[in-house]
């Protein structure tokens, strides 16, 4: 199916769009394993305004990837309900964007080659495809480098093409799954400015795993604070702040010490399961 | 001395070696010079059979036949290999029958194929496909499978046709291993068609030739033509490493 929402209107002109929705319901995920079956997710419940930002931090194997796959469609397994716009979530679709944390960029292809694959199933005349491509490779900075190949790009930009690729269908909502990961610290402060333009700029809803709290707090409109063993929403933190946001910014640091204290909570025993906290959700 | 002059000189030291000790077992009578023909004979055939055309005549043919059976071989091989790759109950019926007759070393099949098809060039040719066939369909299915999921779940993600994501995914990255599977299909079909030319002399062919020239004790023709062999089956390979690098510039540079 096509997503008509670009023939409407061009990436950048208009604010946030209205629509890119997510409303998850009692999700519940559970794989067997060893014959055994293990409760990955349970029972999240989540809404996601249209353009929002919505970072999700957790500690590792609480079903962040897990979340972000479901989303998007990639496993269809599940309990309860995922929905974008009101349509329930089956399937992959170019509404519904991904960003891994490894590239995964096709080695083969030059870089302007990955971001025209992505657009393959939409069927476009050639000069519109070509201009999707350009704008794209415009808006990450790497106008330059269409004819690279992947091998030839640093990591910081190879995780930029990875963001154009997966924003040339100019998907309603964008999952990216630690996307900033893999980088050394200084390209990971200059790309999480170069997202947040990119962001701004499009207008697209995001919803973004990461385990660095500074990131989440930058970037995020809300912080998603999970825990581990089944995953479950620990909590949701407001981040009151207008965007372009000031690192220094004394909020941001009062929000990260409450953040760190929940992430680094011991467990009580007491019936068996992990703490569980009342502000489970917003909407 | 720079380095490489070094390396260089290195290189030819061991062949010079060899050359002065042919050259001494040459003069050791009549016998010796037989077996071991002067070196100054052996370059005196190598102007005659370049100035009448002979070495020209006889390298052309090897190097048609081994590249038309590489050729063949080659393409049946890889279009196997795909299939195998793809398909899991053709693997599981082609793959034994494979390996099985891989076992049997080219020139066994001699006797069976002379007597079906006789000694002409199709017989020839189809001993030579056949041992440029084994490496590719072996390294071309193995190629198929090694597709990473996680590519192929990009695939999923754009929407991907069959069609689409084998051209674009599972291919593309099977293409080191055919590359590998071609250039051993090439180094055998070369050593492939000097054998079948050696047993079945009856066209040109350094190998015929060879033969011819052993009848005829001209141990220096005979010679010639080993050094021809040689020479020919390393351009072959080198030029092949060069289309290589130049197809899969794609690759990271090893150890990158
Ligand atoms: N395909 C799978 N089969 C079985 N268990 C899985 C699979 N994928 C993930 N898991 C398990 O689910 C849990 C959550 O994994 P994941 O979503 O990757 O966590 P996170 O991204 O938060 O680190 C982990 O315990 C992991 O071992
Ligand atoms: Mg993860």
């Amino acid at each position: 199916m096509t997503d008509p929402r670009h023939l409407r209107e061009p990436a950048g002109t208009t604010g946030p769009s209205r629509t890119g929705a997510v409303r998850i319901t009692g999700l519940s995920k559970r794989y067997a394993m060893s014959g055994k079956s293990m409760t990955v997710l349970d029972d999240i419940n989540l809404s996601i305004r249209p353009g929002e930002f919505v970072s999700i931090v957790g500690p590792s194997g609480c079903g962040k990837s897990t979340l972000l796959r479901l989303i998007v469609g990639l496993d269809t397994d599940y309990d309860g309900e995922i929905r974008l716009d009101d349509t329930r979530v089956a399937g992959t679709g170019l509404e519904r964007g991904l960003v891994f944390q490894d590239h995964r960029l096709f080695p083969w292809m030059t870089v302007s080659k990955n971001v025209e694959v992505a657009l393959l199933k939409q069927k476009l005349p050639k000069e519109r495809r070509e201009r999707l491509i350009a704008e794209h490779l415009a808006l990450v900075g790497l106008s330059d480098f269409g004819e690279a190949y992947p091998h030839q790009l640093s990591g910081g930009m190879a995780q930029r093409a990875a963001i154009a690729r997966a924003l040339v269908n100019e998907p309603r909502v964008l999952a990216l799954d630690e996307p900033l990961g893999a980088l050394d610290a200084l390209t990971r402060v200059k790309v999480q400015a170069e997202l947040q333009r990119i962001w701004m700029e499009a207008g697209t809803t995001m919803i973004m795993v990461t385990h660095d709290v500074d990131e989440a707090l930058f970037l995020g409109d809300r912080v998603v604070v999970m825990s581990p063993r089944p995953g479950r929403i620990a909590r949701v933190v407001d981040v009151d702040l207008p965007h372009p946001r000031d690192r220094a910014s004394p909020l941001l640091h009062r929000l990260k010490d409450e953040i760190l204290g929940e992430l680094t909570r011991e467990p009580r025993e007491e019936d068996g399961t992990l703490v569980s906290f009342p502000a489970r959700t917003r909407s | 001395m720079s380095l490489r002059l070094r390396s260089v000189s290195l290189a030819l030291l061991f062949p010079a070696l060899v050359l002065g000790w042919w050259e001494w077992e040459s003069r050791q009578g009549a016998g010796h010079a037989y077996a071991f023909a002067p070196l100054e004979q052996v370059a005196r055939s190598l102007v005659e059979m370049l100035l009448d055309g002979r070495l020209l005549l006889h390298a052309g043919a090897s190097l048609q036949r081994a590249l038309t059976a590489l050729l063949i071989g080659g393409s049946i091989g890889i279009a196997t290999g795909i299939a195998m790759g793809l398909w899991r109950p053709f693997d599981r019926t082609a793959g034994p029958i494979v390996t099985t007759m891989r076992q049997v070393p080219i020139l066994g099949w001699l006797p069976l194929v002379a007597l079906w098809f006789g000694n002409g060039d199709g017989a020839k040719l189809l001993l030579v496909s056949l041992s440029a066939f084994y490496p590719t369909v072996l390294n071309t299915q193995k190629g198929m499978q090694a597709v990473e999921g996680k590519l192929a779940e990009v695939g999923r993600l754009y929407g991907f046709t069959r069609l689409q994501s084998l051209r674009l995914i599972a291919w593309p990255s099977a293409l080191p291993l055919v590359f590998t599977g071609i250039s051993q299909a090439l180094a055998f079909a070369w050593i492939a068609t000097i054998g079948v030319e050696l047993l079945f002399s009856a066209t040109a062919g350094l190998g015929t030739e060879m033969m011819a020239a052993q009848v005829a004790a001209r141990t220096d023709v005979v010679l010639v033509c080993v050094a021809c062999v040689g020479v020919m089956g390393f351009a072959l390979n080198q030029l092949f490493a060069l289309l290589r690098a130049r197809l899969l510039r794609w690759q990271p540079a090893p150890g990158n």
